[in-house]
Formats: C-alpha cells, structure tokens, sequence
C-alpha cells in the first residue's frame, strides 16, 4: 500500500466540514514542519558524507553507524548553544531576520506536489505564488547583515540582496519556457502535461538551456557555490550570518538546507516531471510496454529520485568549483544568462505555437 | 638605482587611520570606511592584520599592522648561541624549515670555514626541492581554499603527506625540521629514501595534470586570477621582492642560478618567469617551479655520493672568528639571507634574517587598491605570505 | 638563464570562451566524480581505532626518554652536556651529593615536555647515547606540573659502574629508586613565580636563557 493510495484513501473518507477542515489544516501543519526537519537532518549529513567523498575522506563515522546521527547530534548541539547576539545590534530586526528566511521556504515548500495526492497546497497559480514568495528570503538575509552591526555582514547581505534579486530573472525566465510549454502555472497541471515525456528533453534544445538556465540561476538564489560570496567562508567568515549562534542560526542552516531541497524539487517538477514516471509518448504509442514498467514504480519514489538527483548535482558544484567574484556574478547575470534566457523564451514561444516539440498532442512525431 | 617612489611611504598607523577620506557633499557621495581584515581570519595566512580602506566593494587602501607573531627570534639567537639558532629558523617560515635551516648553517660553516663533503651537499640540494615541492602543494591547495573551491586543498594535502611522510622516515619530524645542522645533517639517510623518493616521482607527474584539470583549467579560476594585482618589473624591484613573485612580474632572476650553491650548478632545470604579473602569473609559475622540482629531485637521486653525514662532531664548540658574515638562498617564497656579526665568543653578537615574506607583503599596499575584496584575498594568497617569517 | 614564460589562460571572443568554459567546468566534474566514486581512494585514517596497527618512524621525536638496558640501568654520567647544550633550559641534570662511588651521578634527570622543541640536540651531543627520542605522541595531561618528567628511574652510578659488582644486593645498595618528579623546577630559566631561588635544586646549566 503505497503511501499516495494511503492519503487517498484517508481524503476520500472524509467530508469538507468545518472540524474535518481544521483537522486538515493541522495535520498538514504537522506533516510539513516533520518533513522538513526530518529533510533537513538528511540532507546535512548527505552534504557531509558526499564532500568528504569527493575529498578522499570519509566524513562523520562516530556518532552512530557511519555518523547517521550527527545531524541528530548538531541539531541538539545548536538548541542548547548560547544565543548570543550583539551588544549594539538591533534585537527585533536580529531576531525576526531568520524567522524571515524559515519562512519562506515553508511557504515554497508547502506548493510542491510530492505526489499526485500528497500535494497542501496546489493553487492555479503555482508558479507564480513560488516566484512571489521565494522573495521573503531576500529580505531575511539583508535584515541579518544590516542587523549585526557588523561591517563584514553588512557586506554579505548587500551582496547577497543584489545576487538573489538578480537571478530571480533568470529562474524566472527559465520557469517561463515550461509555463508556455505546458499552458498553465498549476503545477499538477505542468506535471500531468508531462505525461508523454519530461520537457527538458521532450523540448529539443529549449528545454535543456531551459533547465541548464533554471539550475545556475537556482544555485545563485540559494547561495550556494559557485555563488556563495554571500557567505563567502574565506573572505567574510560566514557572513551575513556571523553574529548568529545557537537556534538562530540553526534557522539560517535549515533555510539554507531546505532551499536547496525546495529548488532541487521545483526543478524536478518543472523540467523532469515531478512525480510522473518517464514516458516516452503515450500510452498507445510504440512505448507503451515501456511506460507501463516505469509505471511500477510508486510517484514519491520518483519524484524523491528526480529531487535526490538534482540535490547530488548542486553539491557536484560546490565542491569541484571556486566561487565568482561579485562583478562577474553580476556580468554572468545581465551580459550572459539574460539574453540567453530571453532568446529561449521567443524560440520556446515558437515552438509552442507550432508544436515543434516531442508528442506534441495532434501530432505524431 | 631604486625609485623612490615606487616605495610605499611610512607613516603611523595613527595619522593613516584618522586621515579617512573626505567626501564630497554632493548628494550621491559615498563614504569610504575602515574595516579590519584582523588577526583572526580564515584567509590571511596567520596572524595578519589589515586594515582596509573600501569604498563599497572596491578597496582603496590596505595598511597590514605586524607584530601578532613576534617573538624575538634575532635577539634569542644572540642568547642560544650558533648551533642552537638553527632550530629556531625551523619556526620563521615554517614551511620551507629544511631550506631556512640550511641557510643559516652555511651561514655558520662559511664563518667558521667548516668543510663539506660531496654527499652532504647532493642531499641538502634534494631536500631542499623536496620542500619547494611541499611548499608549493600546500600553497596550491590553499590557494584553491581562498578562492572558494575546498577540494583541491585536501587533494594538495594528500600528496603532500606522502613528502612529509618521507621527510619523518629520514629526519623524525614532519614540520620543524632541524636537519641541516652547521657541518652536515643530523641524520644520515634512511635506507628506504631512493625508493621512496622515486616512487613519489612518478606518482606526482601524473598529479600535475590532475591539478591542471581542476584548477588551472577551470574557467572561474582563469577569469578570477587574469589581469588582478598587476606588478610591473620596476617596481617589485624597487620594492624589493623575490621568489616567484619577482620572477612572475617579468624579472629573470633566481638565485639558483646566479650564485648557485649546494649543487645547483650541476643540474639542468629551466626557471619560469611570467610576463604580466597578475595572479595567474604568479599562480603559473609556481605550477611550473613544481614540475622544475621534481626534474632536478631526479637527476640527483640516483647520483648520490657516498661520505659522512656529519663532518664535524655533534657537540664541538663553534667559535667563528670575529666578523661580519652573510649567506642567502632561494625558498620557495624567496631569498632567505642570514647576516652574522661575530666577535669570536659562542655566540654572535647579532643576527638579522632578511626574510622574503616581509618584502613580499609589501606589494600589497601598491596592488591591491582598486579592486575588489575578492580580490584583494586572490592576490594574498598568490604572493604565499606565511606570516611568521615577517614577524620572526 | 635556462628561462621559459608560463604560459596565459586563452584569450578570445565571447562565444569561444563560453564554450571553453563549460567543456573545462565539466572536466573538473568528472575528476572529483572519479574520486567520489572510487571508495578505495579515501586516504584518511581513523584515528583513535587503529592504535594498535598504527605505526609511526622510528626517528619520529614526541618524546623524549633514557635508554635503560635489561637491568633497568642507564649509562648518564651526569655531564651537563646535553643541559648546556638545550637551547631553552628544558633539560635539568641534578647530580646526587652525596654519590655512593665518589664520582659524580645521576640524582634525577627533569626534562619539560611543555618548553622542550624537540630539537634533537641533547640526543646528538649525548657521549654515552644515553637520550633517544621515541614516538610516545599521546601525552597530554591536565596538570602542567606533570609534564616535567625525570627520565631516570634511579639515582645511582652508570651500568657500567654496576655491572662490575657481582652481588644484587650490593647493586640494589648503590641505587635509590625514583619516580616521577613532583618538585618545583625553572621554566626556561627563570624560576616560578612565588617560589624563591633558594628552593631549587643546584644545576649547571648554562645556555638558553636571557
């Protein structure tokens, strides 16, 4: 009994009143802080145990099995850390900056179906409700580095408000060229849209510069290498999250952890289906054999591959590549992936048009 | 002659910092403002201080404030004595200790007029490249830290530890080495040296190409270090470099070449010189002097002669007659001089090291203002500043 | 000079550069995809776990003791040598007044492991090869009173000396059994703070100190 039949089968059981409502609205509160601090320790031991890998080592071996619960033992280590937070710094802002990151994450988190019925919050405007929200984070970052009082911070965060809203153009550019492509900005629309196949390859050539666009721009929003001057570690310690200790700065790691899950996802749903198994054509097509074996395998199962996959080849990046410095980030921005991103837009916007691409419905290529 | 100008002038610390600049009242006037790259920072190579003078991004002034490491390592000699100062040399620049060391006991046996054999001379050559080569692999991964890319320092530390392994095997110490001793070595060579010197050879040469693929080749690398921190010729004269920085800026000038000593003269090795004197200039031609280390490491190693390793006895008293004595040898960062003032007693009456970190340093008062801290970090790394050699 | 010019990154258009830089992006992928996927290239040792296969150089200096033969005797003469030759004042050579064979002995011999550089010069200068640095590289301790360690376990003549008696008992007589030193002891030269000079031990030593 895969677990999407088994939230199936709880949905169905129940009727929309106003107890079952809140129920829902609990449960889903519950289920998404769970997924994601359950999310968040993986994935910190993840990153540990693959750059040690890649650094001919062998990362944490202690605590537990092969280290499986250092996350567990970081996480206690940070709760009862001393909170210390500057003498002139500004406490409100100091306070509120990593709520502010946390959050907006949570919001983004909540929109992606994991599965076609594991899904809080599938509004008709997906897209364009992550693109909005994903912004939040910007002002967690800026309020963090100007709140320290701290000059090195400061430097960070305006760094960092300048990258992240430079990229948005990008990602969002990117993002466009699937919105086209499959007519709507609900993500359980784009993902059942791909059926026939996923569109980074079922777009020949748009959607690959598509995807190659969608994931340097998603590894500039999130800070990470090889655009990490935010927090650049030889330059500026860490920052604009020097000043931050104990459970604040937790909440800065979990941010920055889940957002790279959360992008790593969104890529996924965009360009690699999401939850859809790979298909290639329909079901009365010449692969229809081959559709129906990759049907086996339950949609979380793909959806937590495709999103693994991604999440494996944004910490490919930081550990093989030294960081840009802030004028070339900026000129890798405006003088190359803008004009790249708008070309893609107008030759996806022909193909569209002429439904140039793979199984395009009506046309048997 | 030297240009005057090119020298930075010297003011104090005090009339600098108060000097901040003064900005127009124009109503999009920035302000300039101080901050302190301290002590304490991950990327300054010891304790280093600078204060940095930016305008937004872009650096206006740097102003390094020494003294964090000084432990008075001239007057402890006067103190210790002659043999007894060798090991203190071990802790200037802690990473080329084998060729520190050999400076100064040269240094000693040139005053003292203490004779050398063959052997003596043929295995001090070949450890001493042996550190250049260490040296430069710790820099190199070091180098990739400070610039972002964590990888390629423990890739230079796993091929660094197969020289420091053989460095214990024959001298017992892994970093403070104390071996070359006024008259000899302190050890003679461990049986299992040749071999293991020659199967690091040919470990390293298929390293090199590693390395190019993942640093020297990279894009991001390339565009970081091209055209950043520019030293003309003239003025790393004037100021006063050496090593791979001079040789970087366009000046063929290496010691080993002009005034050989141990047996330098004897092997065949090219010298790298670069034509810009930017970064990647200086980043290439250590690259090269690696390569140059371990062609000279093999001409030598099948060719050692035999002897004593020690020409005089360990305890025997060193009264050098009184004068004044000077010895100076290319390390990896570059030219190490010893000076000695003798009056005939145990112990000289002064010693100076003319370290080449703390002429190398300098550059970055005259480089680094107009570009950015990215920048800034680049170029340190680049000039290989290991900060206890300028304190001493 | 044998000189050659290192050579300068490509130069070119845009276009040409953006290629360059990708295909050499991709290279350096695939070199530390080849390291994370070969499990055999981990090159790190866990540490505390493999004391027992852990073997270091013989040469390697971490600790510095006495050579004490099969019969627990060692060959110091108590000549000051390797205390004058130390150029911090680490070691200490306290001779025995007053000896049992009318020559000068051994009391106890104070080596500071916190002051020492592990120079190596004691061992060298040693006449009788009595100092030999071993590879004992697990001594830290709490209290820094107990890095000052007395190397010889008795206060006695040289083995040479003791051998010549037949007798055990005779042996045992000429020797006094010490531990490990607990008294005050100069610091590079100078002595503790609040401790007068009077309360040290005589030595000899000479060097090292301002």
């Amino acid at each position: 009994m895969s677990v999407s039949s088994f939230s199936r089968n709880i949905v169905s059981h129940l009727d929309s009143s106003p107890g079952t409502s809140a129920a829902l609205f609990v449960s889903g509160l519950v289920g998404t802080l769970a997924f994601m601090s359950l999310m968040a320790l993986i994935l910190i031991y993840v990153e540990r145990k693959v750059a040690a890998h890649f650094q001919c080592r062998l990362g944490p071996m202690r605590v537990g099995w092969h280290g499986i619960l250092q996350s567990v033992a970081d996480a206690l280590k940070l709760i009862l850390k001393e909170d210390i937070v500057p003498f002139s710094a500004d406490k409100l802002m100091h306070a509120t900056a990593p709520v502010f990151a946390v959050v907006a994450m949570l919001l983004t988190l909540i929109a992606i179906p994991l599965s076609s019925s594991l899904t809080l919050a599938d509004s008709n405007i997906g897209v364009l409700y992550i693109s909005a929200v994903s912004g939040l984070g910007v002002l967690g970052i800026l309020l963090g580095g100007w709140s320290s009082n701290n000059k090195w911070s400061l430097i960070g965060a305006m760094r960092a408000g300048a990258q992240i809203i430079s990229y948005e153009l990008s990602a969002t550019l990117s993002v466009l060229v699937i919105i086209m492509l499959s007519g709507s900005l609900k993500l359980s629309t784009i993902i059942q849209s791909q059926a026939n196949g996923w569109w980074i390859w079922r777009a020949p050539g748009v959607g690959l510069i598509a995807f190659i666009t969608f994931i340097i721009s998603s590894t500039a929003e999130i800070n990470r290498t090889p655009f990490d001057l935010a927090e650049g570690e030889s330059e500026l310690t860490a920052g604009f999250h020097t000043e931050y200790s104990g459970m604040r700065f937790a909440f800065f790691f979990l941010a920055e952890y889940l957002n790279l899950f959360v992008v790593s996802a969104l890529g996924a749903t965009l360009f690699l289906g999401g939850w859809m198994p790979l298909h290639i054509g329909d079901q009365q097509g010449l692969f229809s054999g081959f559709n129906q074996v990759m049907d086996l395998i339950p949609e979380f199962v793909w959806f937590m591959l495709k999103t693994a996959s991604l999440i494996f080849l944004s910490m490919w990046f930081r550990w093989t590549f030294p960081r840009l410095r802030v004028d070339q980030l900026m000129k890798l921005e405006w003088k190359i992936l803008m004009p790249i991103g708008f070309l893609n837009l107008v030759l996806a916007a022909l193909m569209t048009f002429f439904g140039f691409f793979f199984f395009a419905t009506g046309r048997g290529f | 002659m030297v240009n005057m100008e090119l020298i930075p002038k010297v003011t104090s610390l005090d009339e600098r910092l108060g000097a901040m600049a003064a900005h127009d009242d124009s109503p999009l006037a920035t302000q300039e403002y101080f901050v302190n790259m301290g002590p304490q920072h991950p990327s300054t190579h010891g304790v280093l201080r600078l204060v940095l003078k930016l305008d937004g991004e872009t650096v206006r002034e740097v102003i390094p404030v020494l003294g964090y490491i000084h432990r008075g390592m001239e007057k402890k000699a006067e103190t210790v004595g002659y043999r007894q100062q060798v090991h203190l040399t071990d802790r200037l620049d802690y990473l080329c200790s084998v060729m520190n060391n050999w400076v100064v006991s040269a240094t000693i046996e040139k005053a003292a007029k203490i004779e050398l054999n063959d052997r003596i001379q043929v295995v001090r050559t070949i450890f001493a490249e042996l550190q250049r080569l260490q040296s430069h692999l710790l820099w190199w991964g070091v180098f990739g830290m400070d610039l972002g890319a964590f990888t390629p320092f423990l890739y230079g530390f796993r091929d660094r530890e197969k020289i420091t392994k053989i460095f214990e095997e024959t001298i017992g110490a892994r970093l403070t080495m104390n071996y070359i001793q006024p008259g000899g070595m302190m050890y003679d060579l461990h049986p299992t040296f040749q071999a293991e010197v020659k199967s690091l050879l040919l470990y390293m040469k298929p390293m090199f190409k590693e390395y190019d693929e993942l640093v020297t080749g990279n894009i991001i690398i390339q565009e970081r270090l091209r055209n950043v921190g520019c030293l003309d010729a003239k003025s790393a004269i004037a100021l006063g470099t050496s090593g791979p920085v001079l040789r970087a800026s366009g000046v063929p000038h290496d010691l080993r070449k002009s005034k050989p000593y141990g047996v330098y003269d004897k092997v065949n090795f090219r010298v790298p010189i670069g034509s810009v004197g930017d970064c990647w200039d200086r980043y290439a031609v250590r690259m090269l002097e690696m390569r140059e280390s371990v062609s000279i490491i093999e001409q030598l190693i099948d060719n050692i002669p035999e002897g004593k390793h020690l020409t005089v006895k360990p305890g025997a008293k060193i009264r050098p007659p009184a004068g004044v004595y000077f010895e100076q040898m290319e390390t990896a960062r570059g030219i190490f001089g010893v000076l000695m003032n003798s009056d005939g007693s145990e112990k000289p009456t002064r010693v100076n090291y003319r370290t080449p970190n703390f002429h190398n340093l300098w550059c970055l008062t005259k480089i680094a203002p107009g570009g950015k801290i990215g920048d800034l970090v680049s170029i340190i790394s680049s000039l290989d500043v290991v900060v206890p050699d300028i304190d001493r | 000079m044998n000189t050659v010019i290192v050579e300068r990154p490509g130069t070119g258009n845009l276009v040409s550069r953006f290629f360059y830089g990708f295909k050499s992006l991709l290279i350096g992928m695939r070199l530390t995809f080849k390291y994370l996927s070969h499990p055999s290239t981990v090159v790190t040792q866990q540490y505390p776990e493999n004391r027992k296969s852990l073997k270091l150089a013989d040469r390697v200096r971490a600790q510095l003791k006495f050579e004490i033969d099969g019969e627990g005797y060692h060959k110091c003469t108590a000549c000051h040598i390797c205390e004058q030759q130390c150029p911090n004042a680490s070691i200490h050579v306290i001779e025995r007044k007053p000896s049992a064979t009318g020559k000068p002995e051994l009391d106890t011999f104070i080596w500071r492991l916190d002051s020492c550089t592990f120079c190596n010069l004691c061992v060298m200068v040693c006449p009788y090869q009595v100092l030999k640095m071993d590879a004992t590289f697990e001594s830290s301790v709490y209290d820094q009173k107990l890095l000052a360690y007395n190397l010889s376990p008795y206060a006695g003549p040289t083995s040479g000396v003791l051998m010549k008696i037949e007798d055990p008992e005779a042996r045992k007589k000429m020797i006094e059994p010490r531990g490990q030193y607990a008294g005050p002891t100069a610091l590079s030269g100078y002595p503790l703070a609040g401790i007068s000079k009077k309360q040290f031990p005589e030595t000899t030593h000479q060097g090292g100190h301002l």
